[in-house]
């Protein structure tokens, strides 16, 4: 059987794959960084690459491919970045609605993340809101209210104090009953089996930034580990993992009510990796932070959305700050997304 | 003094006080955290109910109090829950109620209040063997409990909301709490009396986090003091010749006031 890649280290065969689309590339990349390749070194072979194929192989690092069918799209990829390829085929373009989705304004690196979230391989789960309603004490709060997020896809909630922000992430965690249908990934929220898949939605709210109880930062962590059983090493990689990602594991062994705001911030985003969950709903994080705090929150996010990508959705109501984020903002007004 | 200790009923109160000293200060801790501290007030007046109702029905005091304090904390989560009241708020109801049932049954079946009233101050030395094992077995189980969902608690009392979306069962688990709060408060009121049970349930815990920097310092700091206050207090009793409930209380007041003047130095 003909592989749909191959990939070669002096002639010798090292990583084939029969996948379609751009998994074999995905496939490669897992493949090199389980082993520690080093892809410069590399020679690929692939059937078909377009404009997206192309912006792959360069963020991998290959220098030197051959494709059997080739669209003209992808000439300039591979041009810009001086990659030596060779083709037996050449065609204006193919027939894959990714190609078109990869603008000529996006850097290499926008362009992975693009396809890393449209592959399905990131850590967020699709959050999908339709005709929610939420009352509380005969108030309607939220209005008939629809949402769409794609996995790993960021949105800033915005509006003033009482619009219902707070009440929207409550309904999506469950904690406050609406009518209509909130779904993240394959489950309902409140279903059958929700008590068992809530841990895929982490939470960052304000009241525990205030809390006295005597708890250390990486017990605080290792709260997201939740009801899982694991052995005590196993727990401790975790929650170091998680801290080292967000640069707090320095802080393991401090009381967690001595640290400053944007060091509870990194420890509560170090709490939700190590959940492993694929929703991240942020409630005015910055409440709390200085100028510094709000900053690195800022730089951490921003890491945080093209790593590991989580689905997240920040409710703020700092304009300026937000407008530093870059995501997709929406405002909550009447009861509904504007 | 260790004549004293031969006697049956001296050494029972010894190991009982011992256990509860060591474990029921457990339940202090999740008071505090769980800012539970008027439910103790409902379930030191449903023990007075327990108690008018045992005397009323001749039947045991201490099981039927346990018993009382149970049904009242079903009927309060339940209200608390389907009403949205904060379970402090909706107890005060239950402390309202319960006491003015103890009332009428001390009308009613002619219950001498001052028999049910002796609740108030407790009575370490008529504890059959029974009750003792009843104590030990509700130490052990508290400990246990304790210790299998050291995690989860920890979750729990740093944030409810939070424990709630890491996937933990945060409403049995509050509720698992409570029941082992109101059984605690009933035993402690039979062991030292409502007047003085504060000395083993709360003081220990306040003076543990005056130092701890964790949920484990707390519970093993409290588990120290209370073990220190009732069986130093329980020996200062037999040696000063003073009942046990007071000699704890005292106790416990004057490391308090020991450490609260050392924390403000």
């Amino acid at each position: 059987m003909e592989h749909s890649l191959v990939v070669t280290r002096n002639n010798i065969t090292i990583f084939t794959s029969d996948q379609h689309w751009l998994h074999p590339l995905f496939e490669l990349e897992d493949f090199l960084n389980r082993n520690s390749i080093l892809p410069n070194e590399l020679f690929l072979r692939d059937k078909i690459a377009g404009k997206a194929a192309a912006c792959l192989i360069v963020f991998l690092g290959i220098r030197r491919c051959h494709i059997e069918l080739l669209s003209e799209r992808a000439i300039p990829v591979f041009k810009a970045n001086g990659i030596e390829f060779t083709y037996d085929t050449l065609v204006d373009h193919i027939q894959c609605r990714t190609e078109d989705l990869i603008t000529d304004a996006m850097s290499i690196a926008d362009a992975y993340l693009f396809l890393r979230k449209r592959a399905g391989r990131v850590q967020g789960l699709a959050v999908k809101l339709v005709d929610v309603r939420v009352q509380i004490a005969g108030t309607l709060i939220v209005d008939h209210l629809n949402l769409d997020l794609g996995r790993g896809e960021q949105l800033i909630v915005h509006g003033a104090n009482g619009t219902g922000k707070t009440t929207l992430l409550r309904a999506i965690l469950g904690l406050t009953p609406f009518e209509g249908s909130i779904r993240i990934g394959d489950f309902v929220v409140g279903g059958a089996d929700w008590k068992k898949q809530r841990s895929s939605i982490a939470y960052v709210h304000q009241e525990s930034m205030k809390s006295n109880f005597p708890i250390s930062a990486g017990e605080v962590v290792q709260i997201g580990l939740g009801t899982s059983r694991m052995s005590g090493t196993e727990t401790e990689y975790r929650v170091e993992l998680a801290m080292r990602r967000t640069g707090c594991f320095h802080l393991f062994r401090q009381a967690y009510s001595t640290l400053s705001g944007g060091e509870k911030q990194r420890i509560s985003l170090a709490r939700c990796l190590c959940q492993n969950a694929g929703v991240f709903l942020l409630d005015e994080p910055t409440s709390f932070l200085d100028q510094q705090g709000k900053e690195d929150l800022l730089i951490l996010l921003d890491e945080l959305s093209r790593n590991e990508a989580p689905t997240m959705i920040l409710v703020s109501h700092e304009l300026q700050w937000i407008e530093q984020l870059n995501w997709t903002s929406r405002e909550l007004k009447g009861g509904i997304l504007c | 003094m260790l004549e004293l200790l031969s006697l049956t009923p001296i050494l029972k109160g010894l190991i009982v006080l011992a256990l509860a000293g060591v474990t029921f200060p457990i339940t202090g801790v999740y008071l505090f955290r769980l800012n539970l501290l008027p439910l103790r007030f409902m379930l030191m007046h449903g023990a007075i109910l327990g108690g008018a109702m045992a005397l009323a029905l001749q039947i045991n005091p201490f099981w039927t109090t346990i018993a009382v304090n149970l049904v009242l904390v079903v009927f309060m989560a339940r209200s608390s829950r389907s009403m949205k009241i904060d379970a402090g708020q909706i107890s005060t109801f239950f402390m309202v109620i319960s006491i003015s049932l103890a009332f009428i049954f001390i009308y009613k079946f002619n219950v001498p209040a001052k028999d049910t009233l002796t609740l108030l101050w407790g009575n370490l030395f008529i504890l059959s063997w029974a009750e003792v094992i009843g104590v030990g077995s509700f130490a052990v189980l508290l400990a246990g409990f304790q210790f299998y969902f050291r995690h989860q608690l920890r979750a729990l009392f740093f944030d409810r909301e939070i424990a709630y979306t890491s996937g933990i069962d945060e409403g049995k688990l509050y509720y698992a709490v409570v029941f082992l709060v109101a059984i605690t408060v009933a035993l402690a009121m039979k062991l030292i009396g409502a007047l003085l049970l504060d000395a083993i349930l709360l003081l220990p815990p306040v003076i543990a986090s005056f130092h701890a920097r964790s949920l484990k310092g707390m519970i093993l700091g409290s588990a120290m003091w209370g073990g220190i206050f009732s069986i130093g207090g329980f020996l200062l009793s037999i040696a000063i010749d003073i009942p046990a409930s007071s000699s704890i209380a005292a106790l416990a007041s004057v490391v308090f006031i020991v450490m609260y003047l050392m924390r403000r130095k």
